[in-house]
């Protein structure tokens, strides 16, 4: 039986990499997450935190703009800003994959420089899935997850 | 998750429902492609002119978050309960403590699904174990097929006369003191 893909090791091990990476190349970058469609933490950046409510809280607002878009009849939703006077959330799906990232930057950077870096990231770990799936073929998504 | 809440929701609306659906990881305890994760939302009309919002909410408890922000809005509850789950007496128990709110201050309906595929425990069960923990308090037990308009009807009427009814007799006790 497949294990879920938040309790899948290559994938956390790939999950943190790219946050830790995206830490790397921006110092505004000062929480990200990237957790399934559903909710359940993958990765967290400060690793030392408790994602598991957070991660809801985004599977939720995802779904929510995916429920706007639609009934707005404008397509899929692309990404999610929440902006305040401290900093900005950016929240966007992993291309291909049931799967979220969402981060939270300070105000240092700007919207698009922030959406950009998240934007980038999100493909990265499109990729790095990708290839951890072909060394792994036990690794799937949850709709592949009938073939045990 | 599973007891079919999503499933009432849009046999019951009469408006198209606004759901918010994800692939769901966790396959391996219950077995369908999607779960809900921010809420479901219908309307029905009744006697043809009272509006009734229908909110369906996430069973897990990890979207606890978002049962506190449907909490505050609501009037009453339809507790849907899988009756092939594990142990479905004790979890109708705690999401009752749960939504206690909700009791004391409209309503509370309990519809019990799946039973045609997990005959135990009955009825009697459900209704003996709410009086034993909530002593006074008056929760209607029904089993429902959620994909069923009628049934999903009934036991929303249920609820709207438990509201009512609740509140009418509040009225006379507060004028009788």
């Amino acid at each position: 039986m497949n294990a879920a893909v938040h309790r899948n090791p290559a994938v956390i091990s790939a999950a943190s990499s790219i946050l830790d990476e995206m830490k790397s190349v921006s110092s505004s970058l000062d929480y990200a997450a990237l957790l399934t469609d559903d909710g359940f933490d993958i990765a967290r950046l400060p690793g030392e935190t408790d994602g598991a409510r957070f991660a809801s809280m985004a599977s939720s607002m995802q779904a929510l703009g995916d429920a706007v878009t639609h009934e707005l009849k404008i397509g899929n939703s692309e990404y999610i800003i929440i902006a305040s006077a401290k900093g900005y959330v950016v929240q966007l799906r992993v291309p291909g994959h049931p799967m979220v990232l969402s981060a939270l930057f300070d105000n240092d950077a700007t919207v698009g420089s922030a959406l950009a870096i998240a934007r980038s990231f999100v493909q990265k770990m499109a990729t790095l899935l990708t290839e951890t799936a072909s060394r792994e073929p036990e690794m799937t998504s949850p709709d592949s997850g009938k073939n045990l | 998750m599973g007891a079919g809440k999503t499933t009432a929701i849009q046999a019951v609306s009469e408006i198209d429902v606004v759901s918010t659906e994800a692939s769901n990881s966790e396959r391996h305890l219950v077995d369908k492609p999607t779960t809900t994760v921010a809420l479901d939302y219908g309307e029905i009309l009744v006697d043809g002119e009272e509006k009734i919002r229908l909110y369906g909410i996430p069973g897990q408890r990890r979207f606890d978050f978002m049962w506190a922000i449907l909490k505050r809005r609501a009037q009453g509850m339809v507790l849907l309960v899988n009756n092939d789950a594990p142990d479905p007496v004790a979890e109708m128990l705690a999401y009752l403590d749960d939504f206690r709110e909700l009791y004391d201050r409209g309503g509370v309906v309990v519809g019990i699904s799946r039973s045609d595929i997990a005959p135990e425990p009955d009825l009697a069960t459900y209704a003996d174990a709410i009086a034993l923990a909530h002593a006074g308090k008056v929760v209607p037990v029904f089993t429902v097929d959620p994909r069923n308009n009628d049934d999903m009807r009934m036991v929303l009427l249920a609820l709207i006369a438990n509201i009512e009814m609740r509140a009418l007799f509040a009225t006379v006790e507060r004028d009788a003191i």
